[in-house]
């Protein structure tokens, strides 16, 4: 059975800025999902459009095999129950009262809670060591006992899907394995289904069966967690080298950063940066503003990156207005691109004029042995319009050479700098 | 210590039923003639249906004062109690904050707005509810619709939209005030204090269904009140229709207070310190407190009412202050240090 199904689902707070896109995910009964991505990628939105606090724009979102939008709050109340990351209430209720609450859903407006209902809830506070404060103000509970308490009342809903969103970060380490370990056992004993949101990888690693990786609202990897938390997919998506390595105990994963750099020498390198097309707008300033040395090419005079350029007091190799790349402009940027300690290539569109600047990138890579930061490579098709493609060609061969890194947009290009090695030849 | 009652809510409510009851009679002997409890039972029992029969018909003077003059005075100040206090208790928990009150969309300004634009331009005695009630809805509404947020009522917007029409209508009160002469002046600023006086029984019998209807509709969705106090996404996931709770809530409370006000002029503070003295007797659960307050705000009322009486018509609303911000103030000392009303 399928516990939670999104088809193509496009959501977001904003009008024109979706927050997930075209989103697919299946999510099988009785499962252990982890869902991991860097701020703003979407998962607590997920947890959002799961429970129908926020509907898609596109697609739909089914849960037990029932599509969501025709279900009632209480219906979808009764299938799946959240753990938020924290929660704040101004009156003293007493902390049975609020796991109590948990028994909304099955209960008409004039409806009392009966013996089974305090039945279940004292079940649920037994559970999670909630029970011998359960006449406490629940204001005056610390963050872990209140945390305890919130996944009471959520067990209380007696859920078929339990979401927890981010639902241990504000906790100490003892705290969080205490719930995380109940609610595991409850999830191989009693075949609850649980979607936890993580910002831990390792917490994320350590308890889930499979893991979807979002980056940008977008699936990037989903399956096993030795699948998708690996070196490749942390740099994509985080910006971060990464080692992953196996506990030697439990043989579960466990994810360390690793530091190549000091970021303040860091700041200090040369970057050249291949532009064009308006493509460079914004990261010419916050380069320079960050610290960087940095240099340009080739850009048309009146190319509005070129103008940008020479606002700044960029260095830059020039060719005239609406004119192709001559020999010696060629040779100038290749010159800087040796100087340079770091390439770094922006997604500008490629026509026939520019494309020697492609060619500057290859030779970068292949001769001069430049660490490479391309912008956005698995779009260069829909950027290429040169006569033979040479663009798509050259990116497909560069791609996977040593010293070739990609980011998905302009926004992840500063994370990634601060991981480059040394600059220069490695 | 906290919540003495919380265990013995039966109980309190039975007491507290009685106690309102009490005070009742109490205030109906109360005043310039002097009449025996017996009598005044007499009276009272003689008018019940069935029962009356057992009684012989009070045609005296005392009669007349008990029926007429005495009883609907006391319960249009039991009625307004009551409203305001469960409108209070209302607010409090929509807005999850203790220093909400029923007049917090702006319903009191309104209203007094209404009642200075009636005195200014001399209409007849008997419209000034009307027109006061007008003024009152129209501000709240349009409270109301600067609160929506691309279809969702948003609690600090609506705070805010609140603050601002109640700072307007208050300046426009007293641009009225500014060109009035003393007589209406007067007459004014007696509205926006309140009074109980020269109340008819037609006032009850618009103020009573709107009380127990009102009541009934905050008290139905007094659960789902409850639950949107863990948060407005946490309580959508525990099945409550938190938008519908919340506009149910604030129309009928608004609606609660703004009729009572219609016909006594703005008395204050009931609404607020009523709920919080009811919350640290009984806790926070909404399907305690309405209750409770409802039965202390109409027994704190008719008490500041009596008081009035006994004072020469000071208005009620200086006396609800009087005995309120005190009581307010040892409760505050008390509970220093203690987290959370």
């Amino acid at each position: 059975m399928v516990m939670i199904r999104l088809d193509e689902v496009t959501t977001g707070y904003k009008e024109k800025k979706p927050v997930l896109k075209e989103l697919n995910l299946a999510m099988e009964e009785d499962q252990f999902i982890g869902v991991v991505g860097p701020n703003g990628s979407g998962k607590s939105t997920l947890v959002k459009c799961i429970t129908r606090v926020l509907d898609p724009w596109e697609g739909t979102v089914k849960l037990d095999g029932e599509d969501i939008s025709g279900l009632s709050r209480k219906q979808i109340a009764k299938t799946a129950a959240v753990v938020p990351q924290d929660t704040f209430i101004s009156f003293p209720y007493s902390a049975k009262e609020v796991v109590l609450m948990g028994r909304s859903p099955y209960l008409g407006r004039f409806e009392n809670y009966d013996e089974k209902d305090q039945k279940i809830a004292e079940r649920a506070m037994k559970n999670t060591q909630t029970y011998r404060f359960r006449e406490r103000k629940i204001n005056e509970l610390s963050g872990g006992e209140m945390q305890r308490v919130i996944v009471a009342r959520a067990l209380t809903q007696e859920p078929d899907l339990l979401l927890l969103d981010e639902a241990t970060s504000h906790l100490d380490i003892g705290h969080k394995k205490e719930i995380m370990d109940t609610i595991k056992e409850k999830n191989e004993k009693e075949d609850l289904s649980v979607l936890s949101v993580h910002h831990n990888l390792n917490l994320a690693a350590r308890y889930c069966d499979k893991i979807l990786l979002l980056d940008e609202g977008e699936k990037h990897a989903f399956g096993r967690p030795e699948k998708v938390l690996t070196n490749s997919h942390l740099r994509a998506v985080y910006g971060i080298e990464a080692e992953v390595h196996e506990h030697p105990k439990d043989g579960s994963l466990y994810v360390s950063p690793v530091d190549k750099h000091v970021s303040s020498e860091s700041k200090e390198k040369t970057v050249h940066v291949i532009c064009g097309g308006g493509s460079a707008n914004t990261l010419l300033k916050d380069l320079v503003e960050e610290g960087y040395e940095i240099t340009a090419g080739v850009l048309n005079v009146m190319d509005s990156d070129f103008e940008k350029a020479d606002f700044l007091d960029i260095e830059t190799v020039t060719e005239a207005p609406f004119s192709s790349i001559t020999e010696r402009s060629h040779e100038k940027n290749l010159q800087m691109i040796k100087d340079a300690d770091i390439l770094l290539v922006t997604d500008f569109p490629v026509g026939d004029g520019n494309r020697k600047n492609i060619e500057a990138v290859e030779e970068g890579v292949r001769k001069f042995d430049k660490e490479v930061l391309l912008i956005d490579p698995e779009n260069i098709s829909d950027r290429d319009y040169t006569s033979d493609e040479t663009a798509s060609r050259t990116y497909d061969e560069i791609i996977d050479e040593e010293g070739v890194y990609a980011v998905k947009s302009t926004k992840k290009v500063f994370r990634a700098l601060l991981n480059f090695s040394t600059g220069g030849k490695r | 210590m906290a919540h003495p009652l919380k265990g013995h809510f039966r109980k309190s409510l039975l007491a507290f039923a009685g106690l309102t009851l009490v005070t009742a009679v109490i205030s109906l002997s109360l005043g310039s003639v002097s009449i025996p409890y017996k009598d005044i039972v007499k009276i009272l029992l003689s008018r019940i249906p069935l029962i009356g029969e057992f009684f012989p018909e009070h045609t005296g003077p005392e009669s007349i004062i008990i029926l007429k003059i005495r009883l609907p005075r006391i319960l249009l100040g039991l009625i307004a109690g009551i409203s305001l206090s469960v409108s209070g208790s209302s607010m409090q928990g929509v807005f999850k904050n203790p220093m909400a009150s029923p007049f917090i969309l702006g319903v009191s300004a309104g209203g007094a707005f209404g009642a200075a634009v009636g005195i200014f331009f001399d209409l007849p005695w008997y419209l000034l509810p009307l027109i006061a009630f007008i003024f009152a809805m129209v501000t709240m509404l349009t409270v109301f619709f600067l609160g929506r947020v691309r279809g969702r009522t948003d609690i600090s917007t609506l705070l805010l939209a609140g603050l601002a029409m109640n700072f307007l209508m208050t300046a426009l009160t007293s641009l009225i005030l500014f060109y009035s002469d003393p007589a209406e002046r007067m007459s004014i600023v007696a509205w926006t204090w309140g009074s109980l006086s020269g109340t008819v029984w037609n006032e009850i019998w618009i103020s009573l269904p709107v009380m127990v209807l009102g009541s009934g509709a905050v008290y139905a969705y007094s659960r789902d009140l409850n639950v949107i106090q863990t948060g407005e996404t946490s309580a959508k996931q525990l099945g409550i229709e938190v938008e519908k709770t919340k506009i149910i809530q604030l129309i009928t409370s608004s609606l609660l207070a703004a009729v009572v006000i219609s016909f006594t002029g703005v008395i204050g503070f009931v609404g607020l310190i009523i709920p919080h003295a009811s919350r640290l007797l009984v806790g926070p659960d909404h399907r305690k407190l309405i209750p409770i307050s409802a039965l202390l705000g109409g027994t704190f009322l008719m008490v500041c009412d009596a008081a009035s009486r006994m004072s020469g018509e000071i208005w009620v609303g200086v006396i609800t202050g009087l005995f309120g911000a005190p009581f307010f103030i040892y409760l505050l000392i008390r509970n220093r240090g203690e987290t959370g009303w």
